[in-house]
């Protein structure tokens, strides 16, 4: 995906979105890259337009004014066929979303109104920085720094390896964000120049684990042992995003703590409820969510995860409050 | 005759109608008569694109032997693939990465490599836009269209609609049977996104007390006084049928949230509807729940949803459903032979057409305000729950 350059500041990668003032994606106030590629297709996804590698069309019908007003879309060079209205009164323009897969930046810029874009853009790894840069006081003063989310960012290696070694040459702490379903040699180019990282524990048994995300668990699972042991001085931070009904039972998250707790350098387990925050972006790319009718675990049952968390780690009451 | 045209293939998108075979019996005995090879190809594309999965390496000869012994009632002789996109084909590549590859040059490599030269396939609305891309590739193409809701533009009928048509009237009779002897009133969902065909005609032939279509926005006030019209001591029930895409008018319109696939209808391609079962879990059901739950506020009776959906998708084809399958297969060799490209065989009785695959896709085929079927309704003084 990256774009080779003898000079790593110039190596370009498909980023969907740079995200500032970020509280949830490792210590303290972080700017989060966002890049576009991922390695599953977990049904509960949250940013449906981080899956798909390269950049891609999106449609905000809200934004639209219609055929009579506008209609530039029904005319070349827009692919034939990818923008309709339907027969009657109904001026809304819709998208056949098999035809308009040909749309790129430079036909999407003829939109007046910007109800068509691109989700995903390429970027060189100083344009990334620059923007990361600009909140290195906010780091400073709350030990956060950069983080790198996706997609699956060890999808694009070489570019997310140049992006954290400029980070850190720029004094700026580091992240990565990733489920690790990627061949180890990714893993091991980037790790070096990570301090932090946050890695997902989906499901734990294989054939349930590709039931709701595509692929089976196995290599994440070599991939995470072999990390903790290769990379000491990071600091692991496993998390579970916890979806009613498919991993939110004792089991899987006692079977998390036995996999973790051998290792020191995993410092965390952290608990993620279902939300459906990201549901409006599926009806953006044209899709469909398929997890409609899932509701968000109840705060009794996370609390009693959590509760076996602490007491895996030990911790006090004393210390849960000071967490807390 | 166009002489070139002498080894074809016929295959089917995703989606499960009744009576397939009859479709592929249709084609392979109008081939045979030209002295053509015809050879089904496997789930959808799979048995081109990945030979070692299948049996036969992924193509079935269709010759005169086989044809005549298949079941016009049994599962589909060349089975099916939920998902029948060349262009976005899913898989897990040796690295255990989960991806989505464009297999369309592949395809036409493999197309080559059998010496098909032309296609036949049976497809869905969404099916027919990937079929004009491919078409657009340079795949010789002839399309044979097929809906359960009858929502294929520029055809009559599509092939399976009357199949489903027969049964849901058949369940549409238990369950006034069933109303009846419950003392209550039941809404039936069926199956219709975005084209109320299915539920107008089999509301009408059951003479249910309302229908409610995509195609006219429903108050469920107007619903629910025709309904306390009609209800009595002697006539403690009432029947509601109810299209999946349903409009409920102001206020009353159907609670869904944004992620629903009903809001995706209001905004969005009617055509990016997930019927191939791509994207779906879960999403039928809530119209039927929705009417019941607003009519239980506005009536004294008991309302009870039950949602037909997609059990009207198996079951034995019906004689009309048996003809016009092999109309439409014949028809479609009929297309090639005539060296008709890039067609779709549409039904307009007599006769059969073949129109461009252009003026079938992003168009429906919706209930006009003149339907004969929508006339029919008023005079039986059945709810619309309101005007087109």
């Amino acid at each position: 995906m990256s774009k080779q350059s003898n000079n790593p500041s110039t190596l370009t990668g498909i980023v969907l979105n740079i995200q500032r003032y970020c509280s949830h994606d490792g210590p303290g106030i972080r700017t989060t890259v966002f890049l576009k590629g991922c390695s599953l297709r977990c049904k509960w996804c949250s940013n449906p337009e981080s899956i798909r590698p390269k950049p891609e069309l999106a449609y905000d019908p809200k934004l639209c004014t219609g055929k009579k007003e506008c209609g530039e879309c029904l005319k070349s060079p827009f692919p034939e066929g990818a923008f309709y209205v339907v027969d009657g009164d109904d001026d809304k323009i819709r998208v056949n979303w098999d035809l308009a897969t040909d749309c790129d930046e430079k036909t999407v810029s003829l939109c007046p109104t910007d109800a068509l874009y691109m989700f995903g853009k390429e970027l060189t790894v100083e344009g990334v920085i620059d923007e990361v840069a600009k909140d290195e006081s906010f780091y400073r003063n709350t030990g956060g720094g950069m983080t790198i989310s996706g997609g699956e960012c060890l999808l694009q290696p070489d570019f997310s390896a140049a992006l954290l070694e400029e980070a850190h040459n720029n004094g700026i702490n580091t992240a990565i964000e990733t489920a690790c379903n990627v061949p180890w040699v990714f893993v091991e180019k980037v790790l070096p120049h990570v301090d932090t990282m946050l890695h997902d524990h989906k499901l734990t048994i294989p054939e349930r684990h590709k039931k709701w995300t595509g692929a089976d668990n196995k290599r994440i699972l070599e991939n995470f042992k072999k990390a903790y042991e290769t990379f000491p001085n990071i600091q692991f931070i496993a998390r579970t995003p916890l979806i009613p009904g498919v991993n939110d039972d004792e089991e899987h998250i006692r079977a998390v703590l036995a996999f973790i707790r051998p290792h020191k350098n995993v410092i965390e387990y952290e608990l993620l409820p279902y939300h459906r925050f990201g549901t409006g972006k599926y009806e953006f790319l044209g899709k469909i969510y398929e997890l409609s009718d899932f509701t968000t675990p109840s705060d009794e049952s996370v609390q009693r995860f959590q509760d076996i968390i602490d007491e895996a780690f030990d911790r006090s009451n004393k210390e849960k409050e000071d967490i807390l | 005759m166009n002489t070139k045209t002498r080894r074809i293939a016929i295959n089917v998108g995703a989606g499960f109608v009744p009576g397939m075979n009859t479709v592929v019996v249709g084609a392979a005995l109008a081939a045979g008569e030209l002295g053509w090879e015809i050879v089904g190809i496997r789930d959808g594309f799979d048995g081109l694109l990945h030979p070692g999965d299948h049996p036969d390496a992924g193509l079935v000869l269709l010759d005169r032997q086989l044809v005549e012994n298949l079941d016009p009632a049994a599962r589909g002789v060349l089975g099916q693939s939920p998902r029948v996109d060349p262009f976005h084909v899913r898989q897990v590549n040796e690295d255990n990465l989960v991806e989505e590859v464009d297999m369309s040059d592949r395809l036409l490599e493999r197309l080559k490599e059998e010496k098909i030269d032309a296609l036949i396939s049976v497809v869905s609305g969404r099916g027919l836009s990937i079929m004009y891309k491919l078409h657009r590739k340079g795949i010789n193409m002839v399309c044979i269209p097929r809906s359960i809701e009858n929502d294929i533009a520029a055809t009559m009928v599509s092939f399976g609609f009357n199949s489903a048509l027969s049964f849901t009237i058949e369940m549409l009779d238990r369950v006034s049977q069933g109303v009846m002897s419950a003392r209550r009133i039941g809404v039936v969902e069926v199956l219709g996104g975005q084209s109320g065909w299915l539920a107008l005609q089999a509301g009408v032939a059951v003479v249910a007390d309302a229908i409610l279509i995509p195609e006219i926005p429903c108050d469920l006030h107007t619903v629910a006084a025709n309904l306390k019209e009609k209800m009595s001591i002697s006539r403690p029930y009432g029947l509601v049928v109810v299209a999946e895409g349903a409009q409920l008018i102001e206020k009353e319109k159907v609670e869904q949230d944004e992620s629903s696939p009903g809001s995706l209808k209001d905004s969005l391609s009617p055509l990016a509807r997930g019927d191939s079962g791509e994207h779906i879990i879960q999403r039928s059901g809530q119209a039927a729940e929705t009417v019941a739950k607003r009519l239980q506020l506005l009536l004294p009776e008991e309302t009870y949803p039950m949602v037909l959906g997609p059990w009207v998708r198996g079951g034995p084809p019906t004689a009309i459903d048996r003809q016009l399958g092999l109309l439409y297969g014949a028809g479609a060799v009929e297309a090639l032979n005539a060296g008709e490209n890039g067609v779709m065989v549409a039904f307009a009785p007599p006769d059969i057409k073949f129109v461009p695959m252009a003026e079938a896709i992003n168009k429906v085929r919706t209930v006009p305000a003149e339907s004969e079927f929508i006339q029919i309704a008023r005079a039986l003084n059945i709810s619309l729950g309101g005007a087109l």
